[in-house]
């Protein structure tokens, strides 16, 4: 509740005799205004002031001497680290604090790049930069801050597009920086918009090393089912689902774009690594999942998995599209059975999403070739209507009713 | 679970951490100091630049002599050069400026009066290899542009120390 509510609505419930003048009164005073109004405008105005002299300093920077930039460079960079924490010492502004520290950190990066460049210096390798996820994996730790955390999950992406992109190599030592650095403080610290953040940041740095190693593109889920396979370890288990949200969304569109073009056998072949190695690291990643589920008590979660059946070794053509939406349905109507035993409404919406896609994904595949164009249209129309109707009304059901 | 750390014990870390960034970018500078004092300085010819780039842009785009070099430089046997690859190029004087006598995988022994510079094949044909050695931009002083307007074909002056790093010392015209 809000100082803003009791103000509006406080006159109200005093004439309906709810609570009298006196007890509004004490209820405004339980929320102070607070002068955030008032604080905002100097806030603004050194904001102002400090664009104009970043706009100054940028528009005269090459001509200013090779010191008096460096001094720059690291004068700012100090200052926001100072003022940061400053706010965090004196409290009550720690979002300020926090995000002074993070302005310090973004200000380290283009130091390393500035610097360089005012010397001519040309990157090699990738140490001049990997100073600087390491110095944010430092900070995440010493402030234990969710901000942080995310900022150096996008600085280790960053790095590592740089290595790949630019260096044409892949930094083993960024990549374990994120994984072994921000995932022991995820581990020890299970957040689930951190693990979200930090599944995805592995994932792309994963998705560079597939790309650098010009290797079948279905090796991807050899890491991707490791982050996974880690959310079922853990004991929080919202954290851990979060974190198994970006593998599991992955693979669904991964199988979700098999069913779609996975008749075309040039598509098909892009995707299978030799059988045996595939399959046996595939069954690894699954052996430790199983046992995270079994240890924790999750078994019923096993149905994921089922988006991980390797079908692109099928020989190519109609029965591998429609093997496909095979496993799209058993997977959807498995998390809509599970959203339904366990009552949880987010995953009941997802759960039917996700059945309506692959009922699109279906409909486009089989019935497109051999009907009418309108037809086609209005068919579809009211098949997804009609599911949907159903879905809803399957979804109302499964939820207890309202309480309140 | 999640416990701040101790108030003394987090300001000795922050003190830490940031000292080690101030020092890591007074090392980055130090890096370009040390390459011109410890380096073999070196002369590469450039192709004619684009004058607008002199006078208008931040940064001139240079395109040098060796940034195209005929394939039979490549001294790898048995396969061709991979575009991105990471490559060292042997440089010897050729008069007034160096010129490439041979392009490796591998980091080559070399003669006294030559030099290695490492660079990145961008592209590879038959005939010929394309290579990037992170030189391509000169960021131009004031003024310069200026004087080099006329002489579209530069000279550059590029420092190699001896641990490999490269950076471009002076530019002057030809």
């Amino acid at each position: 509740m809000s100082r803003k509510l009791v103000e509006t609505e406080g006159p109200k419930w005093v004439a309906q005799g709810i609570i009298t003048t006196e007890q509004q009164q004490r209820l405004l005073a339980l929320y102070p205004d607070d002068a955030r109004v008032v604080g905002l405008l100097p806030l603004l105005g050194s904001l102002l002031v400090g664009l104009s002299a970043l706009s100054l300093i940028a528009a005269n920077w090459q001509d200013l001497p090779e010191l008096v930039r460096l001094l720059l460079l690291l004068g700012s960079m100090g200052g926001a680290y100072a003022a940061g924490e400053y706010f965090l010492r004196r409290g009550g502004n720690d979002s300020l604090g926090i995000g002074l520290i993070g302005l310090g950190l973004v200000l380290f990066g283009a130091g390393i790049v500035l610097t360089s460049q005012m010397y001519q210096l040309i990157g090699y390798d990738v140490t001049g930069l990997l100073a600087w996820a390491v110095a944010g994996t430092a900070l995440t730790f010493i402030y234990q801050s969710r901000f942080l955390f995310a900022l150096t999950a996008v600085i280790g992406g960053i790095v590592q597009g740089y290595s790949t992109g630019q260096l044409s190599g892949f930094s083993y030592v960024t990549a374990a920086l994120a994984v072994l650095g921000l995932g022991y403080y995820w581990w020890r610290r299970p957040d689930a918009l951190l693990g979200g953040i930090l599944a995805t940041g592995i994932m792309w740095q994963a998705g560079l090393l597939i790309d650098f190693l010009h290797t079948k593109i279905t090796w991807f889920f050899i890491p991707a089912m490791l982050v996974y396979a880690a959310g079922d370890w853990q004991t929080d288990r919202p954290a851990g689902r979060a974190l198994q949200a970006p593998p599991l969304v992955a693979a669904f569109l991964f199988t979700f774009g098999l069913a779609l073009y996975g008749e075309t056998d040039t598509y098909a072949g892009l995707l299978r690594p030799p059988l045996m190695a595939y399959l046996g690291a595939l069954l690894a990643v699954f052996a430790v999942s199983v046992a995270g589920k079994r240890v924790r008590g999750r078994l019923g979660s096993l149905t994921d998995w089922l988006l991980l059946l390797p079908g692109f070794y099928l020989p190519s053509g109609l029965a591998l599209a429609v093997a496909t939406l095979v496993v799209l349905y058993a997977y959807s109507g498995a998390v809509l059975w599970r959203a339904q035993q366990e009552h949880n409404a987010d995953r009941i919406t997802l759960g039917t999403t996700l059945f309506i896609l692959t009922t699109m994904a279906a409909y486009f595949k089989l019935t497109w070739a051999f009907m009418d164009k309108s037809l086609f249209f209005l068919c579809g129309g009211a098949l997804l209507l009609g599911l949907s109707w159903y879905l809803r009304r399957a979804a109302r059901a499964a939820l207890p009713p309202k309480s309140e | 679970m999640a416990t701040p750390l101790p108030l003394v014990r987090r300001h000795r870390l922050v003190l830490l951490a940031v000292a080690a960034q101030v020092l890591f970018l007074l090392g980055v500078a130090a890096a370009g100091y040390a390459t011109t004092a410890w380096g073999r300085t070196l002369t590469l010819r450039t192709t004619p630049v684009d004058p607008r780039d002199l006078l208008y842009g931040d940064y001139v785009r240079l395109n040098y002599t060796i940034s195209q070099l005929p394939s039979r430089l490549w001294r790898e046997t048995g396969r061709a050069a991979q575009a991105n690859e990471p490559v060292y190029v042997v440089l010897q004087p050729a008069d007034g400026a160096y010129e490439a006598t041979g392009v490796y995988a591998q980091e080559p022994a070399v003669e006294p009066r030559q030099v290695v510079l490492r660079g990145w094949v961008t592209n590879s044909w038959r005939h010929g290899l394309r290579l990037r050695y992170g030189l391509e931009r000169y960021y131009v002083p004031e003024g310069l542009g200026r004087r080099l307007e006329k002489r579209p074909t530069l000279l550059v002056q590029v420092s190699i120390a001896p641990w490999g790093q490269a950076r471009i010392t002076r530019v002057t015209g030809y």
